[in-house]
């Protein structure tokens, strides 16, 4: 290795750090301290001429490693990595100390303190750097193919999405028709137009014309070139790592060949076997050959295993006039290499028979929106009559009742969201179609919060709809009667009534589709607390996942209206599109690296790993050892700080540079006051030491931060190496626990913080003496306060008596 | 032998002997053992509960204290009785802070809450530990002809996250033991609707208001008498039959009986054994459609 | 009306609260399914159970504790098994109850209760003729309650606080 050479590059930001700081002193230290071979003073050095003298100084030989004092406020990092690989370094061989908003600023009031402060954050700088090595840059290839789980509208439009941009799109459907719950709905709120519209493919087929929406069924979604559709499959199976997955697909037999049907409904003329077609409520009959309406993607017929005579009856194979149909297809397992899946697994309604006091699934006339809609749509099983399923007489009083199950803690004690608008919806599809028709709503909450909701609602009342303000207790039937009673209390007016009605509409909750919880075991995906796919970040990253390359989109993150769906699948694309578009993943090996000569196969790392990072892999003799997937680790650290023996560590953060540093930053303090070593994570806790020296709140400069990635990353004997090293008392700042950017670390460090300090009492040193924060970058003047109040508390205790091992 | 310490609460031995005499003629019939323990209070029901929530939970534990002291479970007739001390019973077994503050005040009379005894219901007893067979076995005298309309009262079923007795909104238990001695139980409106019977001493209007509506409702539905548990719902159904005649000039004629008089009758123990001269509302032509 | 009847305070929710019985009380979003559910709301409107959290949690406690709503409270329970914010409705209502009665309001029959347990140790007294009949129907006599153990355990609690004298409630 050639010999190390530091070049020191000191902004004084236009002479306004030089103000409080002592420049010439501050050189003058610098030079001194081994390994310096050259020192700049300039205004900025984050770009123009100062990122120049950076540049021309590696060029030339001057220098081999780069410490920068810059403040990070104006993104000297980013520029300055750039610039150092560009002239032909190694980018990890940089180090940047904000001497402005963690020095000069927040102790102006204490100029001498400050530069004394400034020396050591430099010389911190310096001997990390000394010990850094370079990092390589590494590349992953990955496919550009794409899986997506789902057939409704989310799935449909995110598929639609890719495929249009080029990638190879696998469209995997659990049912053996495409549509999803969509489909069901007949017509979507608050345009009311048709559930199958959807946006039809842009691309570049002469067959399609470029407007904007088209029924699925004549849209050419199917004829995409590069979409290949699977219905009647689930995913059994995935292997291997973003970019690359190994998915495995059942598919169920359709005993109909896709290619042959031509739909001409033959089969079911012939076929004997009679049964309540759940698709339209059981208001109807289908046989066991079947299509769900005249309206549906794939146009083919479908048998059901379950009730098929197949080869004892086969009159369906004798009718068919292309051969279509196939009663010895078997299961067929697909295995299909994707970069990329997506999830668009939707939502469905709660069985709210849960509820007894409503009686569903007792009385016949107590029914669910889905139902409702069946009867709504013209192709439905009622020819668009609105009936009471018991008489089949029609329906002239009817009364929704919202939130069943849902807002319910005993069952789902959250808001679906959509319920209310589809009652608005089916209430006023109703009235229009059959004005006479008596519509009661009884709500607790009318909730039209979406553009043009209000709209509907307001359009409801006008259109004579009654509004009952009361959560019904109870639905009683009385068979001499024949009626269902609603027990209800109208809130605004404290009065009790009994509604009469021949049909009652329940809106049930909305779940997470069924399986959900299996598929989220197969991707390795968290579940929220209602059972929804859980996303990366709401806010941040509502399509991604925690594990890098699978998205999610649609109802399966929770309910939403077909407007929200679509900007969720849509989103969902262009993330994947932005994923696998270079056709390759390129990052610097900034990752955890194991010796596996210490490492005692103890299983801590790998469960603790929130990116499953690290597997256990065979060494010898049924010994196991680590190892880490420098594709999927983040370098965070938290195995790091969780590795019982020190087996592994972080390539840019060896335990030889915190040791270095805590060493440099206690080295020298110029305050009056306890050195106090504050060790900071690199999200929210440091950014809360930037915004407090932003804002120019004051604590006193004997406060020194020492930046790791994560607080995670911390292992105990940490705690105590500072305490040896000088430290009067260590402040520990993290993430909020639920914000963590590496979901666990905040979380571990506390428990690392409370096992330091049982230890420390027992070595008779005062627990108060170490203090774990949560702080975020709005909270700059907590850390100032925090700062101030832990030197306080730490003056109290004195002078820290450590006995001399 | 099956062996339950049985609690009788106030109400049953001090106006409701006929309720006491099938219970304690029918239930050894079957199988089951009552022994009178000795220092029982009252059960701290409602109205106790309405005066000081924690000083009802010490008393019910106190009692389940002496049955845990003589090592047997508890039964109990009436359904008051058995929300009172079923409820303490399970609050005190599953929330150590409050069974702590409990066993602090019982601490006063020497006593100590442990949790490991069961309060039952003798209904629960019957389906449980005799069993709907042997029930239906052991009657003599079937009681074809009935059509009952069963009322179990609120509290044999709710609150149901602490009694856990039955199915709270679908009851099945009390209807297919009175099918297990040959009768119908029917359906009739707001079957699990309350009594009234709590309401009685305070605001009796009301009270009457209720219990007529439950009686209409059973007449309504061709009942030949509604089947009660507890001992407030048959002061409330029965003796309120008298209080509707003087203050509303209806007459219903409505006969109740204690589900534990319809079983000594079905299992063959004489009516006059049973002291069913103690009801207002005369037995006698519902005596003569079972014979 | 005066200052304190137009203004809201969660004084009195956080009172009940933090008593037996009245932990959930601020769980509820006032759907009225206790309301709907109600037997003695349905034959009067003096009494609604929602209204009465209403009040409660706004803060209206001289209303409900010196008021008589609270005590048409049937105990059937009906309300709270339905709720679906799981609000235990009726044992808020008997937190309420406890209230108002260590502030002296009282009814005549829960004096009469009281009365039989500090006396008997049971609420309904046994008259010599009941005793008579038992001994005629061959029933066992009945067994006394202990009562030293019971005055111990009622000196324990705050029930040998209560004044209870018929003709005080409000």
């Amino acid at each position: 290795m050639s010999e190390v050479k530091v070049g020191v590059f000191l902004s004084d930001c236009g002479k306004q750090l030089s103000k409080i700081l002592d420049f010439d002193a501050i050189i003058d230290f610098v030079k001194n301290v081994s390994g310096v071979t050259y020192v700049a003073r300039g205004s900025e050095f984050w770009r123009g001429q100062g990122l120049q003298t950076i540049v021309d100084s590696i060029k030339t030989g001057k220098v081999n490693r780069v410490v920068v004092a810059e403040s990070v406020s104006k993104i000297s990092e980013i520029t300055i990595t750039k610039a150092v690989e560009e002239a032909g370094l190694n980018a990890s061989l940089v180090d940047v100390v904000d001497l402005k908003d963690h020095c000069a600023w927040p102790h102006r009031d204490a100029p001498s303190e400050a530069t004394e402060k400034a020396k050591a954050m430099i010389l911190a700088s310096i001997e990390r750097v000394k010990l850094l090595e370079p990092i390589e840059k590494l590349e992953f290839p990955t496919l550009k193919s794409v899986l997506v789980i789902g057939g409704g509208i989310a799935g449909m439009q995110t598929a639609e999405d890719l495929a249009d941009m080029g990638f190879e799109v696998h469209l995997v459907e659990k049912e053996s028709f495409l549509g999803g719950l969509a489909a069901r709905a007949v017509r979507f709120f608050p345009t009311d137009d048709c559930a199958i519209c959807i946006q039809s493919p842009t691309s570049d087929l002469k067959t399609v014309t470029n407007t904007s929406r088209k029924c699925v069924y004549r849209s050419g979604f199917s004829e995409i070139p590069n979409i290949n559709i699977l219905t009647n499959s689930k995913v059994v199976k995935v292997e291997g790592v973003p970019g690359n997955y190994k998915v495995t697909i059942e598919k169920k037999p359709r005993y109909v060949n896709e290619k042959k049907c031509v739909g001409c409904d033959l089969c079911t003329t012939v076929c004997p076997i009679e049964v309540p077609d759940e698709y339209n409520a059981k208001l109807k009959t289908r046989k066991a050959i079947y299509i769900n309406t005249p309206l549906v993607y794939p146009p083919v017929y479908v048998i059901d295993a379950e009730t098929c005579k197949f080869n004892e009856c086969a009159k369906c194979v004798e009718v068919c006039p292309t051969n279509a149909i196939e009663l010895n297809q078997k299961t067929e397992q697909i295995t299909l290499d994707v970069g990329s899946i997506i999830v668009a697994t939707g939502f469905k309604e709660y069985d709210p028979s849960v509820i007894k006091e409503y009686h569903y699934g007792e009385y016949p006339d107590v029914i669910t929106h889905l139902e409702l809609a069946r009867m709504i749509d013209g192709f439905g099983p009622t020819n668009g009559e609105i009936i009471r399923p018991s008489d089949r007489k029609p329906a002239k009083r009817i009364v929704f009742v919202q939130c069943v199950g849902s807002r319910d803690r005993r069952w789902n004690p959250y808001c679906s969201s959509i319920c209310c608008m589809i009652s608005l919806k089916h209430a006023t599809l109703i009235k229009e179609a059959f004005p006479e028709t008596d519509i009661t709503i009884c709500y607790i909450d009318i909730r039209a919060t979406g553009r043009e909701h209000e709209y509907y609602y307001e359009k409801a009342r006008e259109m004579g709809i009654n509004f009952v303000k009361g959560r019904p207790a109870e639905i009683s039937h009385d068979p001499e009667e024949k009626v269902l009673t609603v027990d209800v209390e109208d809130e605004l007016l404290g009065r009790l009534l009994e509604l009469k009605a021949d049909l009652v509409v329940l809106a049930p909750a909305m779940v997470p589709a069924e399986g959900t919880k299996e598929l989220a075991e197969i991707l390795g995906l968290e579940l929220d607390q209602d059972g929804f796919f859980k996303e990366y970040n709401p806010k941040l990253r509502p399509t991604e996942t925690k594990r890098r390359g699978i998205f999610l989109c649609g109802g399966a993150t929770f309910p939403k209206d077909a407007p929200t769906t679509s900007l969720h699948a849509h989103s969902a694309a262009v993330k994947t599109a932005k994923f696998l578009t270079k056709g390759k993943i390129t990052k610097y090996q900034k990752t955890a690296v194991v010796n596996e000569d210490y490492c005692g196969d103890c299983e801590f790392c790998p469960v603790t790993c929130p990116y499953g990072a690290i597997t256990l892999v065979p060494k010898d003799e049924g010994h196991f050892v680590a190892q880490v997937s420098d594709l999927l680790c983040e370098g965070c650290g938290v195995c790091v700080g969780t590795c019982p023996v020190g087996a592994i560590e972080l390539r840019h953060l060896r335990p030889n540079q915190i040791s270095a540093q805590m060493k440099a930053l206690l080295s020298v303090n110029g305050t009056s006051k306890p050195l106090i070593l504050a060790i900071s994570c690199s999200e929210c806790g440091n950014a809360a030491v930037d915004s407090s020296g932003m804002a120019m709140m004051q604590y006193p400069a004997n406060i020194r931060v020492l930046k790791v990635p994560c607080a995670g990353l911390l292992q105990v004997q940490q705690i105590f190496e500072a305490f040896k090293t000088g430290a009067q008392g260590v402040m520990v700042i993290g993430c909020k626990p639920d914000g963590c950017h590496y979901e666990v670390g905040s979380e571990k460090a506390k428990r690392k913080v409370d096992l330091a300090k049982i230890l420390l009492k027992e070595y008779g040193i005062e627990p108060e003496r170490l203090e774990m924060f949560n702080m975020v970058y709005i909270e700059g003047d907590k850390f100032a306060e925090t700062a101030r109040k832990m030197t306080e508390r730490i003056e109290k205790l004195g002078l820290l008596q450590l006995i001399s091992s | 032998m099956t062996s339950y310490a049985l609690f009788l609460g106030c109400t049953i031995p001090a106006r409701q002997p006929h309720y006491e005499l099938s219970a304690r003629k029918a239930l050894p019939k079957l199988g089951i053992d009552l022994v009178d323990l000795d220092n029982m209070t009252c059960c701290a029901p409602p109205p106790l509960q309405s005066i000081d929530l924690e000083t009802s939970l010490a008393i019910a534990a106190y009692n389940i204290c002496l049955a845990e002291e003589a090592d047997l479970n508890i039964v109990t007739l009436c359904t008051g009785c058995f929300e009172s001390l079923a409820m303490a019973n399970t609050m005190l077994k599953e929330n150590n802070e409050l069974r702590e503050r409990i066993n602090k005040i019982l601490s006063n009379a020497g006593k100590e809450f442990k949790g490991s005894k069961e309060v039952k219901h003798y209904l629960q007893v019957l389906m449980k530990d005799v069993g709907l067979e042997q029930v239906k076995s052991q009657v003599t005298n079937p009681l074809n002809n009935l059509k009952i309309a069963a009322f179990s009262g609120c509290h044999l079923l709710r609150p149901s996250k602490l009694l856990r007795f039955d199915d709270p909104e679908r009851p099945r238990i009390f209807d297919d033991l009175i099918e297990a001695l040959g009768s119908e139980s029917i359906w009739y409106r707001n079957k699990l609707k309350c009594c009234g019977g709590l309401l009685r001493g305070y605001a009796d209007d009301l009270a009457l208001q209720i219990a007529k509506e439950k009686i209409v409702n059973a007449k309504k539905a061709g009942a030949d008498c509604i089947s009660t548990l507890c001992p407030f719902c048959f002061v409330a159904l029965d003796m309120g039959q008298l209080q509707i005649r003087a203050k509303f000039k209806e007459e219903y004629d409505m006969p109740v009986l204690h589900y534990a008089e319809l079983l000594a009758l079905a299992l063959g123990i004489e009516p006059k054994e049973l002291a069913l001269e103690s009801h207002k509302i005369k037995t006698d032509k519902l005596l003569q459609k079972i014979v | 009306m005066t200052y304190e009847e137009k203004s809201v305070s969660s004084k009195f929710s956080d009172e009940i609260r933090h008593r037996l019985g009245g932990e959930t009380i601020a769980f509820c979003y006032q759907c009225g399914t206790c309301a709907s559910s109600c037997p003695v709301a349905k034959v009067t409107d003096k009494y609604n159970p929602r209204e009465i959290i209403k009040l409660s949690l706004l803060g209206a406690r001289k209303e409900i504790v010196a008021g008589d709503t609270i005590w048409l409270c049937c105990s059937c329970y009906n309300c709270q098994e339905r709720c679906p914010q799981e609000v235990e409705i009726a044992d808020v209502i008997y937190t309420l109850r406890n209230i108002a009665i260590q502030e002296g309001n009282v009814p005549d029959i829960y004096v009469a209760f009281a009365e039989g347990i500090s006396n008997e140790g049971r609420i309904v007294p046994v008259s010599k003729f009941a005793e008579k009949k038992r001994e005629e129907y061959g029933l066992p006599p009945i067994k006394p309650a202990n009562m030293d153990a019971l005055r111990k355990i009622l000196q324990a609690t705050s029930f040998s606080k209560i004044q209870f004298k018929k003709g005080e409630a409000q």
